[in-house]
């Protein structure tokens, strides 16, 4: 066993050198062209790599021949470029010529071809890199920028314009790592903007031919750009700096304002202005007293008080005594409540809303101005003050004189003295005034004070003049907030109705309260004047006619209305002028209930005239007569 | 007036091509032209005004059957040849401004068209694309020795004595 495995052994350490040494003594292996190239289109240079060494020293060799030539040739200088390679000068360089190169390798034992290779100098030119590459700073108003020039490699010939190059170049900051790259064509100089005040660059230039590589890249030049402030940051600054100066003083200035600014911004809430709201109570967070002192006791009035109500407006009469109708409570009532008109829209406001509201302080606010007041006929002319009051109109009126030109009646509001039960409105019951001998218009004869009264309700008027004789008092209608209410009382006719300009009035039956079926909407009507016959010579006022009220009127503003009497109904007729006829045209009330629609003036009296127009209806379907009604008391129907 | 030929110069259509097609022979190899530098500076400029108006006229027409695909040329087979004729007059007009009249051409530059034939055929089948690649091929070579030849013989002509380019 030993013997045999050093027997193998041995025969083994014999064969294996005798296998190298023949390994080594291999023809050689295949060389590789690696690459050629022209450094400027005139020469050019190709190297090779050498294949596996057969073990002995091995020779290469490079032939080549041009198209459409067979001849080959060796390559003419095998050291120049350096180690396997091979450098063709400027003899044997041609340009637009193909060469086929091979490169053989030998060596004792045999030799070995390359592959072949197709070269065309035009398109394996690639020159050196620029040289000359100096980076300068230069000024310029917006700022520092870097020069960059540099000169062609050494060796290619632009100059005769046999190579035509182009150039690159890349610029970075030191400490960046992107290069920014720029072409620069055919020039030797470029410049860089846009530099970041104190950075160092580095700057690298390379070129190409038309048709080639690339060169390398020149070593990188460095340059240090100097500290300096960009124009276009220094104007940010500038901008912001005043923007900030600007923003102070304004500030100052809000500060200085800042009260004002606010109420500019911030407009205060107003607060309620309930007439009789207490602000302090609610904020003591006692709601019932605050609603309670809303509330008038005497409001509205219940039936237990319409004795109180009456007395309150039972009006003494000189001649005839008789008694006041009980319902004239009702009147009262009426005319109270017309103020207190259960429907009243301006309920809660103070009744300038109110058709009963003759106070010219609210005149003219309320803009929904729904009753037309109506100026009574009963002015009396000489008696003192008959103040128009009228809505929205603030003035007052002079004195009536009984031949006066122009007396302003304010706007009698007659209370409804028909019907009995406030919540009826009805006016037009002539019951009432039928009941009353005298229809005794109570109204409430806005002195002098009365536009200066607020507080219309608590007015009691003074004892009408004496000039009046008979009167003695006129209340207001105690409906408080609601406005006034006037009654008026149509005196008795037969009284002695001096004090009234209204003979025909006196003369007639008791003038019931002209419960002209009260609409809301009233019309005053001016008395122009008091002629003769102490007849009160009403005039429409345009400006408070309603709508097709006016219409009616239009054609003269002279519309006359003139009382005929109190016919036995107890209403109050009036007449228009132009008829001059004893018709008295007067509604009846009772049509009126809930009618909305016009109501047309019934003709009662044969005589009267009724003139189309004149029924016209007002909107709150008062009854109308003549010019303009009397509207007894507005409590009207909620219409 | 060589600068206004500048621009005509194909160059930049030729550098698209990644693919160099060597021919061993093109028809334009039939026009004599100078090889080197040496040469090329040791001919007059009118001689390479000739050479140049041979080259380009011998490409006029056949660059119409050029088809060339890439994509910064489309539809473009006319606008060489257009292109190319522009460049002929020119070149005529530039040889027509030296020579004053006279054409002082040795026998070698004697304006000869090379013969077309059938060499820019089509063969059809599947040698059309090779065959398509080959004629490129020769035309890029061409149109850079015309390059060439103009840029040297206007650096010549300038006044200027550097003429960097």
């Amino acid at each position: 066993m030993m013997w045999r495995d050093v027997g193998v052994t041995l025969i083994l350490s014999l064969i294996l050198p005798v296998v190298a040494q023949g390994a080594r003594h291999t023809p050689p292996g295949k060389p590789k062209l690696t690459s050629c190239r022209s450094p400027d289109k005139e020469t050019f240079t190709c190297w090779w790599e050498a294949g596996s060494d057969g073990g002995r020293p091995t020779t290469y060799s490079l032939f080549y021949h041009k198209e459409n030539s067979e001849t080959v040739y060796e390559c003419p200088d095998y050291h120049t470029a350096g180690a396997n390679s091979c450098f063709f000068s400027k003899n044997e360089t041609s340009i637009w010529v193909n060469y086929n190169i091979t490169v053989v390798a030998t060596n004792a034992l045999g030799n070995n071809f390359s592959d072949p290779v197709d070269v065309d100098v035009v398109y394996i030119v690639q020159p050196h890199t620029p040289e000359n590459v100096t980076v300068g700073v230069l000024e310029d108003e917006d700022g520092p920028f870097l020069r960059v020039s540099w000169e062609p490699p050494s060796k290619a010939d632009t100059r005769s314009g046999w190579i035509t190059l182009i150039y690159e170049l890349r610029v970075k900051l030191e400490e960046a790592e992107e290069w920014e790259e720029h072409r620069a064509g055919q020039q030797k100089m470029f410049n860089i903007f846009s530099l970041h005040s104190g950075g160092v660059y580095m700057v690298q230039v390379r070129c190409k031919p038309d048709h080639g590589f690339w060169s390398e890249w020149s070593t990188a030049s460095y340059v240090i750009v100097p500290d300096y402030i960009p124009r276009e940051r220094s104007m940010w600054i500038l901008i912001a700096v005043f923007s900030a100066f600007i923003f102070l003083i304004l500030t100052w200035i809000i500060t200085l304002n800042r009260s004002s600014v606010k109420h500019c911004l911030l407009p205060p809430v107003p607060g309620p202005k309930i007439k009789g709201f207490d602000q302090q109570l609610l904020k003591k967070g006692k709601p019932e007293e605050v609603f309670n002192s809303l509330v008038v006791q005497s409001f509205p009035p219940r039936s237990t008080d319409y004795e109180d109500l009456l007395v309150e407006y039972l009006e003494v009469y000189v001649n005839e005594k008789q008694e006041l109708m009980p319902e004239g409570k009702d009147l009262q009532d009426v005319g109270c409540l017309k103020s207190k008109s259960q429907s009243d829209n301006d309920s809660g406001r103070g009744s300038c809303d109110s058709h009963t509201l003759l106070m010219e302080k609210c005149g003219g606010v309320e803009s929904k101005d729904e009753s037309s007041y109506e100026e009574p006929e009963l002015l009396q002319g000489q008696a003192g003050s008959w103040e128009r009051l009228e809505r929205g109109d603030s003035q007052v009126v002079d004195t009536p004189d009984s031949s006066d030109g122009r007396v302003k009646t304010w706007p009698l509001v007659f209370s409804p003295s028909i019907h009995g039960s406030s919540d009826n409105h009805h006016y037009g019951t002539l019951e009432m005034p039928k009941q009353h001998s005298t229809s005794e218009i109570t109204y409430s004869v806005p002195d002098h004070l009365f536009p200066t009264s607020t507080s219309f309700p608590h007015h009691h008027h003074p004892e009408y003049r004496d000039s009046l004789g008979e009167y003695s008092e006129y209340r207001c209608s105690r409906s408080p907030s609601t406005g006034v209410a006037y009654h008026w009382e149509a005196r008795h006719p037969t009284q002695a109705h001096s004090n009234f300009n209204i003979r025909n009035l006196e003369r007639q039956k008791e003038a019931t309260g002209l419960g002209l079926p009260p609409s809301r909407s009233m019309e005053y009507v001016e008395v122009q004047k008091v002629n003769q016959e102490n007849q009160l010579v009403l005039k429409p006022l345009s400006s408070h006619g309603r709508g097709p009220f006016q219409v009616q009127f239009g054609r003269a503003g002279v519309d006359y209305s003139k009382v005929n009497g109190v016919n036995n109904d107890n209403v109050l007729l009036l007449q228009r002028q132009r008829e001059m006829a004893e018709a008295g045209q007067y509604c009846n009330y009772r049509e009126k209930e809930g009618a909305e629609a016009e109501r047309y003036p019934t003709q009662q009296q044969g005589k009267t005239t009724k003139d189309g127009p004149v029924a016209t209806q007002l909107q709150e379907s008062t009854c109308l007569t003549t010019s303009g009604y009397v509207d007894t008391a507005p409590t009207m129907p909620t219409f | 007036m060589f600068n206004d030929f500048d621009g005509t110069l194909l160059p930049d259509e030729r550098r698209q091509l990644n693919k160099i097609f060597l021919l061993d022979f093109c028809n334009s190899d039939s026009i004599v032209s100078p090889v080197d530098k040496h040469e090329t500076q040791k001919s007059s400029v009118l001689k390479l005004l000739h050479i140049s108006f041979r080259l380009i006229e011998s490409w006029e027409y056949p660059s119409q059957t050029l088809i060339i695909s890439n994509s910064l040329l489309v539809g473009n087979a006319n606008q060489i040849s257009e292109k190319l004729s522009d460049l002929k007059v020119g070149i005529n007009l530039l040889i027509m401004g030296s020579q004053d009249g006279l054409l002082s051409l040795d026998d070698n530059d004697s304006q000869q068209l090379p013969r077309y034939g059938n060499y820019y055929q089509n063969p059809g089948g599947d040698g059309n694309v090779r065959r398509n690649y080959e004629l490129l091929a020769c035309f890029k070579k061409d149109m850079h020795k015309v390059e060439t030849y103009l840029t040297v013989a206007k650096c010549r002509k300038s006044l200027e004595a550097n003429c960097t380019l």
